[in-house]
This record gives structure tokens, sequence and C-alpha cells, in this order.
């Protein structure tokens, strides 16, 4: 066995390995891809049946009562998120995680919209708070998309250099 | 300990009609800040595209913004400056809003996903067997 033999084998096994991984990624790809639409369309239904107890909302307290005339605009007093998000780093990997936020100057929305404020507004607001996990999900399902494409791009670079 | 609090989670900033934005402010993701700039941006049939571009800027250069949440019937309005965010963090969200379903081949992430999959890649699988 010559030195170019032991060479070409190499690069054999090397572009089958390479080759054995872009497949793999290329099934994750879709798998991440079906996770995602299966994702937003639970936002939708969860948005979806958030603004109906929005609207049985307006018509118990009238049209502009739940309304943007009723949310903060830049002169209201500062105020901070009550629901924020942070990354957490699991087995290597960035997710986002939905926490409360403990700081002192938080509000509860729904003093924006009144003191006694209809049942159906409590339960669009526990709609809303559940639709902020879903959207955690999303991005996190969107990180590791990304994530995804970029290694792929990476092992078909790999895969140009092995060719020539 | 507060500021120490305050500093560890990031906001959810939201771009989209009026029930997308009063619900999601609802869940308790809307801030003013010091600056009395708020995290929220209210898009109405006569918001000029120019306002909501300026907008999406200005949330993706804030540092303590981590989600982007964007109505994909106006993400459609402003698809180049959406396009050409391509870092994983601030992660641009597309949702549905109660008027305009999801539409997946819209999605900005999912179309450039599919572009993974171009012929090339796919005969490996034996795509050109499945033309017709």
């Amino acid at each position: 066995m010559t030195l170019t033999d032991t060479g070409d084998e190499t690069t054999e096994i090397n572009m089958n390995r390479v080759c054995d991984l872009l497949d793999k990624t290329l099934i994750n790809q879709l798998h991440l891809m079906e996770e995602k639409m299966r994702c937003e369309l639970n936002i939708e239904s969860s948005i979806n049946s958030g603004s109906i107890h929005l609207a049985k909302s307006r018509y118990i307290m009238g049209q502009n009562a739940v309304s943007i005339a009723r949310l903060p605009v830049e002169s209201s007093p500062e105020f901070s998120a009550s629901t924020v998000c942070e990354i957490t780093e699991v087995d290597n990997m960035k997710q986002f995680r939905v926490v409360e936020n403990d700081a002192e100057n938080t509000v509860n929305p729904l003093h924006w919209f009144g003191v006694l404020v209809p049942q159906n507004l409590h339960k669009a607001k526990s709609i809303f708070q559940n639709t902020i996990n879903f959207v955690a999900e999303c991005a996190n399902i969107q990180m590791r998309l990304l994530e995804n494409m970029a290694n792929m791009d990476m092992l078909n670079e790999y895969k140009k250099t092995l060719k020539s | 300990m507060a500021l120490q609090a305050a500093v560890k989670g990031k906001l959810i900033s939201v771009i989209g009609d009026e029930d997308t934005c009063v619900g999601f402010l609802l869940g308790g993701i809307g801030e003013i800040n010091k600056n009395r700039h708020p995290n929220f941006m209210v898009v109405d049939k006569n918001t000029p595209v120019s306002e909501i571009e300026e907008c999406f800027k200005r949330f993706v250069k804030r540092d303590d913004i981590d989600i982007i949440l964007i109505n994909q019937n106006i993400a459609e309005m402003v698809r180049h400056v959406i396009d050409s965010h391509t870092s994983p963090v601030p992660a641009v969200l597309e949702i549905p809003s109660k008027d305009h379903p999801y539409d997946a081949s819209k999605d900005s992430i999912l179309r450039r996903a599919k572009g993974m999959f171009n012929p090339e890649d796919l005969s490996m699988f034996g795509a050109e067997n499945y033309n017709a």
C-alpha cells in the first residue's frame, strides 16, 4: 500500500462521516421545521381564544374600554415588565425561559382597564400568559433551527474541501 | 438585589395589531423604561411602513430585548428588514393574528431552512425519482 492510497482511504472515510452527519442534520432540520409549525399553530389557537375573551370584555365594558386608548404611552410613569425571559444553558444549548420579574415597580395590567373588570378579561390575561410560554418554546426551536443551518453550512463547506 | 434581578431577565417586545398588543401586554410583557421607551408598538392601517421599520430596528438595537414578536402580516410589510436580521438574539418570531392565520410559506426562518434543501442535497435521497 502506497502513501497516496492511505490518503485516499482517509478522505473516503472522512467523506462518509461528513455525509452521515449531513443526513442526520438534514433529518433533524425537518423535525425542527415541523415542530416550529406545530408551535406556531399553538400560538395561533391561543391568540384566537384570547381574542374572543377580549371581544367579550369589550362587549360588556364598551368599545373603547378594552383598546389601545387604555395602554400606557410614553408619557405614562415608568414601570417594569412582570414577565421577562432569560437565557439559560441546558446541555450546552442556549434556551429562553420565561420568568417572573421580581422588580418592585411592576404593575398589574388589569388595572389599566378598570378596578372591577369582567371575568373574561381575567381569562384573557391567563390565556395570553400561557401564550408567552408557547412563544418561548417557539423561540427555542427557532434558535435550534438557526444552529442546525449553521452546522449544515459548515459540513457542506467541509465536504467541498474534501471533494477538491 | 432588585437591580440584579432586573439585569438578569430580558424583555419580550411586540409589534402588532390592537388585539395582539393588548393581549400580550395583559400577559405582562409590557414595559416603559426610564428613558420612556415602550417595548411595544401598535400598528393600525394608517401606520406608515417607515415607522414600523424604524421601530423594528430600534428594538433590534436595544440590548434589553431578547425576543421580538411581530404579526406575520406586518412582517410582510417590512420583509427586507426582517430578512436582513440573521443573528439568533434577539429572536424575531413571526406570530399569527386574529385576522391573519399563520402561513409557513411566508415565515422568514422557515423559508431560509427550506432553502437548504436544494436539489443537489436532495439527490442523495433519490429526489430526482419524485419529480413526476
